[in-house]
């Protein structure tokens, strides 16, 4: 079942104000979250979160595609190294 | 820079005429054909590839050379490897994987922060996993031109200009 809409999306308070601290100070740096169940808001975009994973934190650049999305869902709790191979990465 | 680049694996006899069971590392799984003929890690073995089919967790194939069950069995577990010159140029802004992989990160001043150890996406843009100088602790660092202003590969060095608290 889906959550009543009345209730707005869910984030723990702390990441409100941690990314509204660092949205003020203009400085380019990681917030640290361990709140993996916290709604990405329009607010978070072009910030820089690291979001634990039970071991380590995991940098996420937010962007406007992951609103609505959980932190969680970026920071991956297992490890997988595939091979390299023919694989490519783009510099954005 | 390794020279050979693994794109696949065998993982044994598939059927009793010959075809064997073809893993592929590749990002189309299909393409590993295109870089055929692909060779063994020491270089002794040349097989050219054909895809018949595709089958859960890879492909039905066949090898050159390869016409029985029992040949296609003693290649269970053997790497596939192509070489890096043989990959297609890419645009500017975009690398291998197997590039990146090794090359030395430094900071705006000069100072070491590590090694490339992965590539990685995990749905927020590409990351480079960076492995810190004498220990096994890793950090991910974001793969932007704000976060890594200079690839040079030639000489095998990244810099990097990353968000404070991050290394």
């Amino acid at each position: 079942m889906s959550r009543s809409v009345w209730k707005g999306p869910f984030v723990d308070a702390y990441v409100l104000k941690k990314a509204e601290a660092a949205r003020e100070s203009g400085r380019k740096e990681v917030i640290k979250i361990w709140s993996r169940r916290s709604t990405i808001l329009p607010q978070f975009v072009g910030l820089t979160f690291g979001v634990y994973n039970g071991r380590k934190h995991i940098t996420v650049n937010v962007s406007e595609d992951m609103i609505g999305q959980k932190f969680g869902e970026y920071s991956p709790t297992r490890t997988y190294h595939g091979h390299a191979a023919d694989k490519k990465a783009k510099r954005k | 820079m390794n020279d050979q680049i693994c794109v696949g694996a065998i993982a044994g006899a598939f059927g009793v005429n010959g075809e064997v069971r073809l893993k592929s590392f590749t990002a189309t799984p299909e393409d590993i054909a295109t870089y055929s003929p692909l060779t063994s890690e020491d270089g002794k073995q040349s097989f050219e590839i054909t895809l018949n089919r595709p089958i859960p967790n890879g492909f039905a194939a066949r090898l050159s050379g390869v016409a029985t069950k029992e040949q296609a069995d003693s290649l269970r577990g053997l790497r596939l490897f192509t070489t890096r010159d043989r990959l297609p140029n890419l645009p500017d802004n975009e690398y291998y994987h197997a590039d990146l992989i090794g090359v030395s990160v430094y900071d705006g001043g000069g100072t070491l922060l590590g090694t490339v150890k992965d590539v990685t996406n995990h749905g927020a843009g590409d990351m480079l996993e960076v492995q810190l100088p004498k220990t096994n602790d890793t950090v991910f660092l974001p793969f932007t031109n704000d976060a890594v202003p200079t690839v040079d590969l030639a000489s095998g060095r990244i810099v990097a200009d990353p968000p404070d608290g991050l290394f």
